[in-house]
């Protein structure tokens, strides 16, 4: 009798805690009135979202940890809170951010709005580069996408989107004009990376990049690179072939330290990426605009931007 | 000589600095995988082995996390886990299995929350993999010199007591009426295998060290009754596994699709499979003339008694 109590008292506890656990669950997205909830897979493209739906829209970023690789990302229970009480997400797709996928088609809802910035682009799903974001047609992109949208949840709002669309794209020139004249005045100068995260942005500037993409991949993918890579990647820093070396400061192993390491013994300047916006103090705009500044000053004047 | 090695290999082999560390680290491994794994086998430790093995994974990733090379973590946690084994009593043939087990399911569970971690707050990508399989061509060549190092501190361990060793392994009984210190030099041992075992993973990763730990002893065994002869014959074929190992990981990345090799680490645990089953063939050959010319299959002539303790303990 007194242990089947005690039972009692222990199960009466435990969903006591539960109900608590759960109740600071759902306090933790609030929600400014007659916004809308939107959640970026990645927080650069939360800020996209925050820079097009301003004051009517309420956003929340998935990954925004600069010291973790997104691609072993884990998806926690909040994670999936958020997702499944979002109006409009925007992920990147090509398997970067597959968790999304499994969250939204377990909570369905036929009112949310999903874009997939890879089939918006239109790119089959064996496109090898999945780090989209680089790639300087790509948000233009996004945001137009957004504003209907935005428009479509808030039709009351549509021109004040279509107003900051504008604006956005308006604030990615210097960019664009960077991109441009590292291409037009230096073309074809030869880099090196770990992985393909900046990739799309090394081509939009006109360099080559000589490192096999087997072994970008491998790095990306966690994968037993060849130890011909490993030469072929070790010859091109210590001969100094290329004029710098792009490290993803978010894929990192004792690999790519040891490539870190003969770079500056070679005095290869180095330029640090990211597989996500680093916090605080950019914007997408101007986290772009600094990779590329820090690729002119390197290629150019021989100067190290490790680190954002 | 050099006809047949460019016939045999792909160009780059030799010049690859990868190569060389991954032959110096390789054999290294094998060679001391082989000395304290023919103790391992005949002690019936296979089982601790293994477990020593899988728990290397949770000191590579706990390596990771705090940012050294994944061997001091292999070894830490290694030396660890043979400690609490040892302290459990690992000593005695009844506990034995529970005691490596209870520690087997703590490292693993452990090594769970180090990659979620890994995964979660540090920029690791490779590390799963790495550390579960090996990544014998991506070990940084400092690290050649402290594998060599510790390699020749297990193999002194296991030369300098392989006598008292091999009566523990024979006969405990005898070996403590003699007034041998039993526990000391299972302790010992254990410390031994732990170094074996990190050198192994760093190899052929956590998972398949134990192959280049149990597969040439056993197969050395089937070829030779005599412990320190079975040592030697072991560690040949350990050091023969894995060059051979890396030569065809270095070749395939020439076969089609090119440009993309297959993992040392199968190589080799294939090619030690392929010596165990090859080294069953004499002794096979050798009973059929005997029962041939005896009528009856005879027991292998040279085999003694404590050769034929119980193989895999696990």
């Amino acid at each position: 009798m007194s242990r089947l109590r005690r039972m009692f008292a222990v199960l009466a506890a435990v969903a006591l805690g539960g109900a608590i656990l759960s109740a600071c669950g759902a306090g933790t997205t609030r929600r400014a009135p007659g916004t809308v909830l939107a959640v970026g897979a990645e927080n650069q493209y939360a800020n996209v979202i925050e820079q097009i739906g301003g004051r009517y829209v309420t956003v929340t970023a998935i990954e925004s940890n600069p010291n973790t690789d997104p691609h072993t990302f884990e998806a926690s229970p909040s994670v999936a809170e958020a997702v499944s009480a979002a109006q409009l997400v925007v992920q990147n797709g090509l398997g970067y951010d597959s968790y999304m996928n499994k969250i939204e088609s377990a909570s369905p809802s036929a009112s949310r709005k999903v874009v997939e910035v890879q089939k918006l682009l239109g790119l089959p799903d064996s496109t090898p580069n999945p780090h989209l974001w680089y790639g300087p047609t790509t948000m233009p992109t996004v945001a137009g996408t957004l504003v209907a949208d935005l428009s479509a949840l808030q039709p009351a709002h549509a021109a004040y989107f279509r107003a900051r669309a504008r604006a956005f794209d308006a604030s990615l020139s210097p960019w664009l004009g960077a991109l441009a004249a590292l291409r037009s005045d230096h073309a074809g100068i030869p880099v090196a990376t770990t992985e393909p995260v900046g990739d799309y942005m090394l081509q939009a500037a006109g360099t080559v990049n000589l490192t096999p993409f087997t072994l970008q991949a491998d790095i990306m993918n966690g994968v037993d690179p060849a130890p011909q890579d490993v030469g072929a990647q070790e010859s091109l820093l210590a001969d100094h072939r290329v004029k710098a070396f792009v490290y993803n400061q978010q894929v990192v192993d004792p690999l790519t330290e040891s490539f870190l390491a003969a770079a500056k013994r070679a005095h290869v300047p180095v330029v640090g990426v990211y597989e996500t916006m680093p916090t605080p103090g950019y914007d997408y705009q101007s986290w772009m605009l600094a990779e590329t500044d820090a690729l002119r000053a390197a290629v150019l004047e021989g100067k190290s931007t490790q680190k954002l | 000589m050099k006809a047949v090695a460019h016939a045999l290999l792909e160009p780059g082999f030799f010049s690859s600095s990868q190569v060389h560390v991954a032959v110096a680290v390789g054999a290294a491994a094998a060679v001391v995988a082989a000395a304290v794994g023919s103790f391992a086998v005949l002690r019936g430790q296979s089982f601790a082995g293994e477990a020593l093995g899988d728990i290397g994974a949770t000191g590579g990733a706990g390596a990771f996390l705090v940012g050294v090379g994944p061997l001091w973590g292999f070894l830490a946690m290694g030396s660890a886990a043979a400690a609490v084994m040892e302290l459990v009593g690992i000593q005695r043939a009844r506990g034995r299995d529970l005691a490596t087990g209870i520690v087997l399911a703590v490292g693993l569970g452990l090594a769970a929350l180090f990659f979620s971690l890994d995964a979660t707050y540090h920029p690791t990508t490779g590390a799963t993999q790495t550390i579960l399989f090996g990544s014998i061509f991506a070990v940084p060549g400092s690290t050649v010199a402290p594998a060599i190092a510790l390699g020749a501190l297990a193999l002194a361990i296991v030369v300098a007591l392989h006598r008292p060793l091999l009566l523990v392994s024979a006969s405990p009984e005898l070996a403590a009426a003699r007034g041998l210190p039993v526990r000391a030099l299972g302790a010992a041992y254990l410390l031994a295998l732990a170094v074996s075992v990190a050198l192994a993973a760093l190899t052929i990763g956590t998972i398949l060290s134990t192959a280049l730990l149990v597969g040439p002893p056993a197969a050395a065994m089937r070829l030779s009754a005599r412990p320190v002869r079975a040592m030697v014959i072991a560690a040949l074929l350990g050091v023969g596994a894995v060059w051979l190992g890396i030569a065809l990981s270095w070749d395939s990345f020439y076969w089609p699709p090119s440009g993309h090799g297959w993992p040392v680490s199968f190589f080799v645990v294939a090619l030690v499979v392929v010596f165990y089953g090859l080294a069953a063939l004499p002794r096979a050959w050798r009973s059929r003339r005997c029962g041939q010319r005896h009528g009856a299959p005879g027991q292998p002539p040279t085999m003694p008694a404590r050769g034929r303790r119980p193989a895999v303990g696990g």
